[in-house]
């Protein structure tokens, strides 16, 4: 069985990215950055309806604006749009301003419907509009029960009842969705701003009638998705069909607007909690009640774990008594997809809060409440571990009770994340050269989470040479298959398979050398033995170096201003178990990031639709709002390191506590709870009771 | 955006002439370029008046300072002299946007710029203030618009620079036909009080010059709170100028910004302040008159308090 060494010089040590220049200089070419020879603009046409019948487009006026090259429509005939933003046609043009116009210019006779719905509570009345004909908004509720819910609450010692809301989220990655794709007699080339190239090639082979094999997707450098970016999207197949007619390749990104509207967003939660312990603080009951919506879709699962509606309860924990229904609104919205760690942000922000706010019900202290309830051993030390951090014991103060106007708080929440194993059908090869070079290929993609640096820290470790002399070369469907960067299942891939090609290497250069051991200082001689012909060795993903699950707490403290409702967030300690470290810059890195989005989660991050109009109303970074810099505070990593456990992802685990750990913190601070994210100060003036009643 | 010409004037009079009935000016073009790209606006001819000689000046008098319309609002932030003398416009200009933005945006373009209602900058909303014949605001999202208005529009003054300048009874010099126009903050915004359409009372072709800011006040502050701790717009802005003689308020103004489409003033609440010693509780029942006749919406009401407590701290900070 194979096992990491365990006198290590690169792993679990702090290796700089091998793409830290060219990224910094601006030489790394993203998938937006493509310029292939004879490229073209393209862009899309979306419904300005939230729900409309689509009779007929004509593209005549479109095509006659001078540089258009091509123009096609979404859809063929008659059809129907069911929110605003959905595609409508696409144009390709030899600049961003013909495109501009084009779009203008296409003629789109359309029947508005009289009726349509965005909002969650909208949806669920008997009456709304329905966004698919014949089909009720609400579906049917998925329902778990399991024991007596009313005797069970009657054994309580304290029982309380919450009901916390989490709204849409959008992906929005730096880098937009998009695609430059080349379609031509000989077959398909895309660079695809992508977390799958697999997924990609298989998407375009299905949806255009090519061969698999006659489609390339390379991706060099990708600037984040988030979960979003697994298929090649309707934009990448217009941009293909656009390709075709045009006979050139069509770069189609998309703008930050589009990105608000049709690629994808984290469901709605609308959680009603009534949850009561007995006295020695064990959980007893649980009553859950959830809808959200998805928008037009369930999310429709691309390979990266779905973006569906419902999400696990009670979450982390161990409850007897179990009444558990969730169920999914349609509204007229973009449809949802995976989001960094699917389904379990919302769950554990509801269920922390309800924690939190039991303890306070049972005058327990919260850490010592989730040391009573939490069933994984390895969570409960990082508890300990990371309340010793924060100072928990001297900060944690009954709720409210911090003096003066400007209150601090802290709380605390836990996360889960089943994946992260890695995929067994990751496979890797490499090209020995008899100059002591060695080029290393997998079949996976760096999405900005230090992938290549993964492969080059392993490399080094398993052959005695430094990272920089390791050539890592990913991105390219040409090369050999790895995983989709989902399910945080990378790091977990890729090193296994590296270890493999590492070892088969050792031991194909020791029988051509007759070198015993070819690592280190070695190496150079034993490649020379090659003579003129490199060595080409393949790799297998290997059960025994990877692991999982994966275990985080994270803790946060907070001030509150009681007279704006302003929230700082003064420091967020993050305590994650990863097995075996890789690379600790990177896998901080990593935590930053979890924690940064998760925090704007917690504090700002809301789609907003347009009641009166259906429209989105903040497709944009002025009025969508994101954490900035000036928002972001002390983050502390802490990783416990379990090398005994294998290789484990930790980018979605990394952001499911701390939307939970710091609506705790504001409750603690405060006094009351604020169950509604995002936790802006309107809503923490209103919480406190601030905001006069409306009269007119 | 629509295509256009493009020209640069060096006199004000030929940027005039340039203008024409059709024309913009730019100078940063912060506002403007997001306001040609959304089709909101579709001059014919964009007139850059960078070159405009003598506008990007700050000029220190003895009763008044003068700064130039194309002083950039980094300018202002950094400026020792601005922060000793007027650090009320220091700090709102430091809470301007992001530092990039600060670097090209000018004190003109900062008092026009346009409405952010974010139905009338979206693309496919026909509002009130784009011609239509609905509010959506009042009707759907209101949680960043007016407390107060004249009409039907709620669309908030968002100048963060305008709420400063009120307080400090600053005077924009307008450049009308040749001629030069005197312009409390309260006229330059004036039509936005009364009319949809409108975002201040600028008429084509009128061009910011200057702004005249009196030395008779040698205390002022400035407050804002957002939603984020930087680069985002104000819910509520305050600002507060003033002399203390003799532990006294003299000359006390008070304006708050986004809660209506002018700079919102109460003459009542600045005499009540004038000779009044300066304490929580004075500063409270101020607040109260500023604030006394707001009509809040749905979603809007958190601006009340929220106002109380920034005109409350922004007083109390002109104790230094």
């Amino acid at each position: 069985m194979a096992e990491w060494p365990t006198n290590r010089k690169y792993i679990s040590g702090n290796v700089k990215r091998v793409d830290a220049a060219p990224k910094v200089t601006g030489k790394a070419r993203y998938s937006s950055d493509i310029q292939a020879n004879g490229w073209l603009y393209g862009m899309i046409l979306r419904s300005k309806w939230p729900a409309a019948k689509i009779l007929s487009v004509n593209l005549d006026k479109a095509l006659k604006v001078p540089g258009i090259k091509a123009a096609v429509v979404a859809r063929d005939g008659q059809f129907t749009v069911r929110y605003y933003g959905e595609e409508i046609a696409a144009v390709a043009g030899s600049s961003k301003q013909a495109c501009l116009d084009a779009l203008r210019a296409i003629e789109v006779n359309a029947q508005p419907s009289a009726g349509f719905v965005v909002h969650e509570d909208d949806g669920l009345k008997q009456d709304s509009p329905q966004v698919w004909e014949g089909t009720p908004n609400a579906g049917d509720p998925h329902v778990r029960n399991r024991g007596d819910m009313d005797s069970a609450f009657s054994e309580c010692a304290a029982v309380i009842e919450g009901f916390y809301t989490s709204p849409v989220q959008i992906h929005n990655p730096m880098e937009t969705h998009g695609n430059t794709v080349s379609w031509t007699d000989e077959g398909v080339t895309a660079w695809a701003s992508t977390q799958g190239i697999g997924s990609v090639q298989d998407g375009f082979s299905g949806a255009l009638g090519v061969d698999r094999s006659k489609v390339r997707v390379i991706t060099d450098y990708m600037g984040g998705g988030f979960g979003s970016k697994f298929g090649p999207g309707v934009e990448g197949l217009l941009a293909a069909q656009l390709s075709k007619k045009a006979g050139a390749p069509v770069r189609l990104m998309l703008t930050r607007f589009d990105e608000a509207l049709a690629v994808g967003n984290r469901p709605s939660s609308f959680q009603k909690i009534k949850m009561g312990a007995l006295a020695d603080g064990k959980l007893h009951a649980f009553q859950f009640e959830n809808y959200g919506t998805a928008g037009i879709g369930a999310g429709a699962d691309r390979g990266g774990g779905g973006g569906g509606v419902n999400i696990p309860a009670p979450y982390l924990y161990k409850v007897t008594n179990i009444h558990a229904s969730q169920r999914g609104v349609a509204v007229n919205a973009g449809s949802a997809r995976a989001f960094r760690a699917p389904g379990n942000p919302p769950a554990s922000f509801g269920m922390e809060c309800a924690m939190d706010d039991l303890a306070v019900k049972l005058g327990m202290d919260p850490v010592q409440f989730r040391l009573i309830n939490d069933p994984v051993e390895i969570r409960r030390n990082e508890y300990k571990v990371g309340a010793a951090a924060i100072g928990w014991k001297d900060k944690y103060k009954k709720p409210g009770s911090s003096p003066g106007v400007v209150k601090t708080g802290i709380g605390c929440a836990g996360a889960n994340w089943g994946g992260g194993r890695g995929s067994p059908d990751t496979q890797g090869e490499a090209q020995i050269n008899p100059d002591g070079s060695i080029e290393i290929r997998i079949g996976v993609q760096d999405i900005g989470t230090g992938t290549k640096t993964v492969i080059a820290v392993v490399a080094a470790e398993m052959l005695g040479l430094k990272p920089e002399q390791i050539t890592v070369k990913v991105g390219d469907t040409n090369f050999p298959p790895g995983p989709g960067s989902g399910g945080s299942a990378t790091c977990a891939s890729v090193s296994p398979v590296t270890f493999d090609i590492c070892s088969n290497a050792l031991q194909q250069l020791q029988s051509k050398s007759g070198i015993a051991d070819a690592r280190g200082d070695n190496w150079f001689a034993a490649c020379k033995s090659l003579g003129v012909t490199p060595l080409k060795v393949t790799g297998q993903w290997q059960e025994s170096l990877a692991g999982g699950p994966a275990y985080g707490v994270q803790f946060a403290e907070v001030e509150v201003d009681t007279e704006t409702g302003l929230v700082t967030v003064k420091k967020i300690v993050a305590v994650h178990d990863c097995g075996l470290i890789i690379d600790r810059l990177t896998l901080e890195s990593q935590i930053n990031g979890g924690c940064i989005i998760g925090m704007g989660y917690a504090l700002y991050e809301e789609r907003v639709m347009d009641r009166v109009s259906g429209v989105v109303l903040n497709p944009n970074f002025e009025t969508y709002k994101l954490s900035g810099i000036a928002d972001v505070p002390e983050i502390e990593a802490i990783l416990i390191n379990m090398p005994e456990r294998g290789v484990i992802g930790i980018g979605e685990p990394a952001t499911i506590p701390t939307a939970g750990a710091i609506a705790n913190a504001v409750a603690n601070a405060i006094g009351v709870r604020v169950p509604n994210l995002p936790i802006t100060p309107a809503k923490v003036l209103a919480a406190l009771g601030k905001v006069p009643p409306i009269t007119a | 955006m629509n295509t256009f010409q493009y020209a640069t004037a060096l006199s004000p009079d030929s940027a005039r002439q340039l203008a024409g009935d059709h024309g913009a000016y730019i100078a940063g073009g912060n506002d403007l370029l997001g306001l040609l790209k959304d089709y909101l606006v579709s001059p014919d001819i964009l007139v850059n008046i960078k070159s405009l000689p003598g506008l990007d000046t700050i000029q220190q008098g003895q009763d008044k300072w003068t700064l130039g319309a194309l002083v950039k609002i980094a300018e202002l932030e950094d400026s020792i002299d601005i922060q000793s003398v007027f650090p009320g416009i220091r700090d709102a200009a430091s809470e301007i946007a992001s530092p990039q933005i600060r670097n090209v945006a000018t004190v003109g373009g900062n008092l026009a710029q346009h409405s952010r209602c974010w139905y009338f900058r979206h693309r496919d909303t026909v509002c009130l203030k784009k011609g239509g014949d609905l509010c959506y605001a009042r009707e759907s999202d209101n949680r960043y618009h007016c407390l107060f208005t004249g009409n039907t529009c709620i669309s908030p003054v968002v100048s963060s620079l305008a709420t400063t300048f009120a307080a400090l009874d600053a005077t924009a010099i307008v450049l009308r036909d040749g001629k030069e126009t005197p312009m409390s903050m309260d006229a330059l915004y004036h039509r936005a009080w009364e009319n949809p359409l409108a975002h201040n009372s600028l008429e084509p072709g009128d061009l910011i010059v200057r702004v005249d800011i009196p030395t008779a006040r040698s205390r002022s502050a400035y407050m804002q709170v957002s939603d984020k701790h930087a680069f985002d717009w104000a819910l509520v802005s305050c600002a507060a100028a003033a002399n203390i003689v003799g532990g006294k308020l003299d000359k006390p103004r008070v304006a708050v910004g986004s809660i209506s489409p002018v700079p919102h003033q109460v003459e009542a609440a600045n005499e009540f302040l004038d000779g009044k010693t300066l304490d929580d509780d004075t500063a409270s029942q101020a607040a109260d008159m500023i604030l006394k006749d707001a009509k809040p919406l749905q979603q809007n009401a958190y601006k009340v308090p929220m106002a109380h407590a920034l005109i409350r701290r922004t007083l109390l900070k002109l104790k230094g």
